[in-house]
């Protein structure tokens, strides 16, 4: 039984490379792909199709460039944000109101959205271990509407901002002491690259 | 009132322990012994002759047996290395319990039978060959028939629990016999799963997956395949099946406001159940269906309010204390299980439906969380942290008779299954 759940996790785990190494590699073969017809067509014109294979090539890689430039920025703001939320613990337990501190940083993220309009977001609410999971879920949504609510008003267009609740399911520190309540009473963010 | 419900549960359980009594008797009589605080009956256990030696790798019949009637919450077992009559007689178990295997090839015959302890009258006498791995299962099926035999009732001794149990630091859906024996593993996601209800008929489970990073609902029956219900609705969870339709009743968050919502998990149609200011989780049906449970934020935190199935007569259940989350309806109808929270601790208590003649079961023991009824209402599972991880306990309705039926890991959220359909009534035994 047990071993059978390892290689469950082993399965899944190498399932999972193999999706994350199919995306890696979609930007290379995506482009590559069309030029594949002509070269079933007779090679009248080897130059010119090697000129277009190469010029495919040179597409591809400059995407791929983009594309990880693009991932690195969305990495750095979501590291960037979440550090600015890190900085301090802005639920009270049971409650939903941002309290002034969650507001000044709140300020900051906000800012950093306008300045950097291609990324949307998707605000996390997370409660403490204590009570339901079911009324955590509420919870957890309130915080994060609260904080969807303040970026709306200053300035951050609702299109560009999801809410989302974990409950009490992801907490950021394990433990069942009043310090570990407090940092899980809080919002995450996750940056995403607009389609 | 205290006393005079304790006599008419004397004068019942004086009766239902004539041995000669008919089932129509017992059937007007049990419903007297199910509202009395006093409610156990004496039964004697005795080992189980074994026909040839036997390696046993399971427990021994008659340690099933014993553990089934202090589960059941109807019986005080009285133990006995062999039948003795006085011992029964002091301690007034009028029936006793015992059998007798016989291998059988690779398998084993295992006889269980209920006698009368004065007369020896045998009142019921089953045959079971199965493989050793097996008889537990057989075992619970006969001491239903017990149970039935002597409370004209039928017992839990057959059902389930589904669970959530962490593994590799991942929750996922369990399900086992009602004694934490017989465990499989139901879901096998890298994703949390969580919140499992029985389906209609116990065909299979609808539970909550993070696989798409919002909480949404899904359905799977035993053996088959996984299916999302009400794809279309934004984070669904908190499923409580209808238990005359099938129907499920389930919160929904959308931008922030978490509402009821009805639907039909076949069709996958669903529409508010209420329009109301408050967020609204945790929903409950009665036992027929006519009225839920469920909780609201309308005061700030979590308390406990009722409504009909349509809509009407809304009203608040729960006004003591700040946190009252999680209710759930007793299959008898009387009463509402729920957990309070309370210096930071959570805890169980029951309550009459307008809120009044509160209980609390649980106390100074850790956590104590998500309450689940039995089907025949005698008893309650729940989670708790009392021996310092999360495990699944057993206790009668009162609180008492706590038995823990999980041991490692950590186990959470129990919900207990509906009775099976395949029950058959015991036939009359005539005198051998």
């Amino acid at each position: 039984m047990k071993n059978f759940v390892k290689l469950a996790v082993v399965a899944s785990a190498a399932a999972l490379c193999l999706v994350a190494c199919a995306k890696k590699q979609q930007p290379q073969t995506e482009p590559e792909a069309a030029p594949a017809p002509a070269a079933v067509a007779p090679a009248a014109e080897p130059n010119a199709d090697s000129l277009a294979a190469e010029q495919a090539r040179l597409e591809a890689e400059r995407l791929a460039a983009e594309r990880a430039r693009l991932e690195a920025e969305r990495a750095r703001l979501e590291a960037l944000i979440n550090q600015i939320m890190s900085e301090d613990v802005y639920f009270d337990f049971d409650r939903s109101e941002l309290t002034e501190k969650a507001k000044e940083l709140l300020a900051q993220v906000g800012e950093l959205l306008i300045k950097e309009e291609r990324f949307t977001i998707t605000i996390e609410g997370h409660t403490d271990a204590r009570g339901t999971e079911d009324y955590n879920f509420t919870l957890g949504a309130k915080r994060a509407m609260k904080v969807k609510e303040f970026l709306a008003a200053y300035g951050i267009d609702g299109k560009r901002m999801e809410s989302v609740s974990y409950g009490k399911e992801a907490p950021k520190v394990e433990g069942a002491t009043e310090e570990a309540y407090s940092q899980n009473r809080r919002a995450n963010f996750r940056v995403n690259i607009k389609e | 009132m205290e006393k005079m419900r304790f006599l008419v549960s004397v004068a019942a359980f004086a009766l239902a322990l004539l041995p000669a009594t008919s089932h129509a008797t017992i059937d007007t009589i049990a419903v007297d012994v199910g509202i009395s605080v006093f409610k156990t009956m004496p039964i004697g256990v005795v080992p189980f002759a074994e026909k040839k030696s036997i390696d046993w790798i399971e427990e021994k019949p008659h340690l099933i047996v014993t553990r089934d009637a202090n589960l059941s919450g109807r019986f005080d077992v009285i133990s006995s290395d062999k039948f003795d009559l006085p011992k029964f007689s002091k301690a007034h178990a009028k029936h006793y319990i015992t059998g007798k295997v016989t291998p059988v090839g690779k398998m084993l015959k295992v006889e269980c039978f209920l006698y009368a302890s004065q007369t020896k009258d045998m009142m019921l006498g089953e045959s079971y060959v199965v493989e050793q791995k097996d008889m537990r299962r057989a075992l619970h099926q006969f001491f239903d028939q017990v149970i039935y035999r002597l409370w004209g009732e039928r017992g839990v001794a057959s059902t389930k629990l589904a669970y959530v149990s962490k593994m590799d630091g991942v929750k996922q859906v369990v399900v086992s016999d009602y004694d934490g024996f017989h465990r499989s593993q139901i879901t096998r996601d890298t994703t949390i799963s969580m919140m499992p209800v029985w389906m209609k008929g116990n065909a299979g489970l609808y539970y909550v997956n993070f696989k798409t990073h919002r909480p949404k609902l899904y359905s799977k029956t035993f053996g088959g395949v996984e299916r999302a219900v009400f794809p279309h609705l934004d984070q669904t969870y908190s499923p409580a099946v209808n238990p005359k339709t099938g129907e499920l009743l389930f919160s929904s968050t959308v931008d922030g406001k978490t509402d009821l919502y009805i639907g039909n998990p076949e069709t996958g149609k669903a529409k508010k159940f209420a329009y109301l200011k408050s967020n609204q989780t945790s929903p409950a049906w009665s036992p027929y269906a006519s009225e839920v449970l469920f909780t609201s934020d309308r005061g700030g935190g979590p308390q406990i309010f009722a409504m009909g199935k349509d809509g009407s007569d809304l009203r608040r259940v729960t006004f003591m204390g700040r946190y009252n989350e999680r209710a759930s309806w007793s299959p008898e109808g009387d009463r509402i299980a729920y957990t309070s929270m309370d210096g930071g601790y959570m805890n169980i208590y029951t309550c009459a439906l307008d809120g009044s003649d509160i209980v609390q079961l649980t106390s100074n023991a850790g956590n104590n969380e998500h309450p689940t009824w039995s089907p025949d209402g005698k008893l309650i599972a729940f989670s708790s942290n009392r021996s310092g991880s999360y495990q699944i306990y057993i206790m009668r309705k009162d609180g008492s008779n706590v038995t823990r039926i999980t041991n490692s890991g950590e186990n959470t959220s129990p919900t207990w299954s509906f009775f099976y359909d395949d029950f058959k009534q015991p036939k009359k035994e005539g005198k051998k």
